[in-house]
Parts: C-alpha cells; structure tokens; sequence
C-alpha cells in the first residue's frame, strides 16, 4: 500500500503534466565565457562558434506566447551573461512585456555598478555559484582570483531585499568536507538560501573522477543537508536533479518531481526550443527561426511529458518507478538505453 | 476551475509547499516581484519643457539612481514599499539649467507609478 501523501504528489504530477503551463523559460542568450571552469558542461568556449542570440530574435518567440502564466520568469543563462552589455536593455524589454527575468552568473562580472544597473532593469531573482572555499572553487574554476570576485559579488547580491537571491554549489571530491565551512561563510554574508548540486558525468566532467562523488559521500551529502534543515539558519536543499528514496521529504521542500517540458521550456542559442540547458540536445522540439515557439510547447514535447519511454534499462524493473519516472530528465544522454545516474541507487550502494 | 480546485487538494494532501516554487538545478528561484516599476517625465515648471540630466533616486540609496533623457523621462524598478521618498536632483550645474532639488513621496504599492514632476528654477 502506498501512502496518501504518495498517491496524491504522483496524481497531483499528472495534473500538472496535463496542463503544461510554461512559467519558467531558460534563454540560452550567450554562449561566451570568461572562465574555463573544469566542470563545465556546456558546449561554451571563450570564442564561441556562435553569436549572442540578438534580443528582439528572442522577444518575437516570446511574443508568440498565449496566456502568460502569472510569475513567468525568464532566466537568463550562458555561458555567463553578464558578457552582454545589453543585459538591462533585454531585462527591460521583459518587464515591459509583463515577464519576470533573473539570472544565473558566475559572479565575475557581478561589480557595484552592475547590481544596480541590473536591479533598476527589473532582476527579481538571481543565482551565483560557489564551488568552495578559496583553493577548491579556483580549482574548479581554474582561476585564481574567481573565489574573491565571487564573495564579492555573492555580498553585494544578498544585500538586496527584493532580489530572490541564492548561492549554488556543485559539490565534488575537493569541497564534500568543506561544507560546513562553507556554509558558515554564506551565513556570515547574509545569504538566505543555499542549493547543493552535483554533477551529472558528461562532457568535461565525465573524465575527471574528481568530480563525482562515491556512493558513500552522496550519503554524506543527503545527511549533511538533513541535518542542516533542521538549524534554519540558512534554507539548504538538494537541488531538483534526481530522485533520492528515503531522503525525499528530508532534503528538498516537496517530492521529486522533473518540470523539464512540463512547466520548464528554453530558447537555446542556435533557437532551438526544448527544456532545461543541460538536457541532451537531441531533444530539441525546434527551432524559433523556423517554428512559432508556444505553438511547439503546446503541441510537441511529447518525451517529457509521457516518459514512458525511460522505462529501459535499469529503470525497466524498479520498484521506485512511479515516484521517480526514469530520474531528472538530464540524466538521459547519448543512446538513451540507460539512466545515467540512478540517485537512488547511490543511496542504496552508499547505506550499506 | 475545477482542475485547480483538485490540483490545489491533491497539493494540499501531498505537502508539496504552499507555494508553486521551482528551481532547475541550472536555474534561479523564481521571482515573486518584490519590485515595481517607477516612472515618469521632469519638465521646468516655467517653461513647461522636459530637462535633461536630473538624477532620479529613491532617497535614503545613493546607489539606486538613473538620470532624465532628453525628453525627461526616466524609469527605474525599485522596491515595493510604502511611502518610498523619491528624490529628483540637478547634478549637471547649469547644463540643461539650473534647477531645485524636489522629493517626492510615493505612497501606494501598486505595480508601477507614472510620476510628473515640475522642477522650480534655482533661485
Ligand atoms: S532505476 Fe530508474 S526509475 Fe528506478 S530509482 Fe533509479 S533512476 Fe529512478
Ligand atoms: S531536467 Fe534536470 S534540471 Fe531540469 S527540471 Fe529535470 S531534474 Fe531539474
């Protein structure tokens, strides 16, 4: 017997699956970079082989948009956008449209002037990423002044009330046992909520045993999170990328449950259309240079929101299916016969 | 409607958080607008034309600050409080001529304001 809470999160899922309303859009508005992080698992280099996506390409997709959903933000990712100078112009662009925009940085560029300029264009949320303390963040990505640019930044950030402001940290072999340290730091700074991630073995980071973590420190982690939900100091939590089992209620505020082409859409820099940045590109739904863009939200996406297909693999016989649906949409690369991280699994392995 | 009735009881009976509060693990925490939009055009109170160049400042926050195009206009987001001070200043000297400071209260918290303001010659 499965319990009513269970039973009524996965109809509640249905529900929300058979809506699709799209509130959340990742524009993939630039893929340069100024960091050369190791992790990085995007297909950004410094000289991009591809130019900005130009804002009024993106502004004529979105306009394509019926019934905006109330609290629509447009997250603006990359690379690192604060590489475009007309960053407030497009935020600008935005609001007047009624869309919210927010942002996710490395913090590089994040100065004094640039926060208000940013703030003034309408940026109501934001997310900087810490990789660790000094040695372990600059490791990872591979600078040497990165840490301090990006306290500097995370400070100036958390100083603004009405940014809905959080730090994410990937964590990896060289920062598992800084947490605590690191947390004790973004408290010190007045950061209010703190994501954990870690990294799905693909791109850079498929070779680099640095970065995963072993099925025991993934415990670690599920542990430390509890553990540090309960101070309420700082709101920590696992992030939405896989199905934990047994940790669900403990380490997030609600259940698993992957809104990648259910409520997540993107425009990703060649104007392909498809759901969040780190999903296998051989998903996209098309393209707005060639399709009108809530007409493919609307009627394809197919694959995330029937996933029937993830039945494969190990996911063919497991007993967690109907809470997990194959994991986080991200977790299916290349010939898609297998999940690539079974979270439940580590936690198994790692319990023992 | 009814849909939403039943999606809001299957969320209450599954603790799913009040609020529809998502993040993508690449992504930001959604925006709840804790900001609004202020706006509006500077003219001289004695010949009725725009000023150019006046700094525009929610007061109290040196920080927060955009300045009037040549039409006057500005338009800034700041927070949404109550009885916000909004300063207009003539930082250019006698460029675009000389004219007094003016603070404005702005009282409601509506979405966006659409302020117009006279500025008084200096004296
Ligand atoms: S095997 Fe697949 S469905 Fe089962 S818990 Fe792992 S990822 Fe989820
Ligand atoms: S695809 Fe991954 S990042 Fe996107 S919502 Fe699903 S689990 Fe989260």
């Amino acid at each position: 017997m499965i319990s009513l809470k269970k039973y009524a999160f996965r109809q509640f899922k249905k529900l929300e699956t058979r809506a699709h309303e799209l509130n959340y859009l990742f524009w993939e508005c630039t893929t340069r970079c100024n960091l050369n992080c190791i992790h990085c698992g995007s297909d950004c280099a410094k000289d991009s082989a591809f130019k900005d996506m130009p804002l009024d390409d993106f502004l004529k997709a979105i306009d394509t948009i019926e019934d905006k959903a109330p609290n629509f933000t447009v997250v603006f990712t990359g690379g690192e956008p604060l590489l475009r100078n007309d960053l407030e112009q497009c935020g600008k662009e935005l609001r007047k449209r009624g869309f919210r925009w927010s942002m996710v940085s490395n913090g590089h560029l994040y100065n004094r002037e640039r926060h208000y300029s940013l703030l003034n264009a309408g940026m109501g949320a934001l997310t900087i990423s810490l990789d660790g303390l000094e040695a372990s963040h600059n490791w990872m990505r591979n600078n040497s002044t990165s840490f301090q640019k990006v306290v500097n930044a995370i400070e100036l950030a958390a100083s603004a009330t009405r940014l809905n402001f959080d730090v994410v940290t990937c964590v990896n072999q060289k920062n598992i046992n800084e947490l605590r340290q690191i947390k004790d730091l973004l408290v010190s700074k007045n950061v209010k909520a703190w994501r954990l991630f870690t990294i799905i073995p693909i791109g850079r980071a498929a070779n680099n045993p640095d970065l995963q973590l072993s099925d025991k420190q993934f415990v670690e982690l599920m542990d430390f999170i509890a553990e540090q939900r309960k101070a309420k100091d700082i709101d920590v939590k696992f992030s939405c990328e896989g199905y934990v089992g047994k940790y669900e209620s403990l380490v997030r505020d609600s259940s698993f449950f992957c809104r990648a082409g259910i409520n997540i859409g993107s425009v990703l820099i060649d104007g392909s259309i498809s759901a969040c940045p780190n999903i296998d590109r051989s998903f996209s739904q098309g393209n707005i240079y060639t399709d009108n863009f809530y007409e493919v939200w609307q009627k394809k996406f197919q694959p995330f929101r029937n996933r029937s297909w993830t039945k494969t693999g190990q996911c063919k016989s497991c007993r967690e299916y109907n809470d997990c649906q194959g994991n986080g949409f991200h977790n299916w690369h290349g010939n898609k016969q297998n999940v690539l991280v079974c979270h439940h699994q580590k936690i198994e392995q790692g319990s023992v | 409607m009814k849909n939403n009735r039943i999606r809001n009881v299957l969320k209450g009976l599954s603790f799913t958080s009040a609020m529809f509060i998502f993040q993508a693990c690449y992504g930001t925490p959604q925006d709840f607008g804790y900001d609004r939009l202020v706006e509006g055009q500077v003219t001289s109170e004695t010949t009725g034309l725009p000023i150019k160049g006046i700094k525009v400042s929610v007061a109290g926050d040196n920080s927060y600050y955009v300045t009037t195009d040549d039409e006057g206009k500005f338009s800034f987001y700041s927070e949404k409080e109550e009885n916000v001070l909004i300063g207009f200043e003539d930082i250019d000297g006698d460029e675009n001529g000389a004219f007094r400071d003016l603070f404005k209260t702005v009282e409601d918290i509506s979405e966006s304001v659409y302020l117009e303001i006279a500025l008084k010659d200096k004296l």
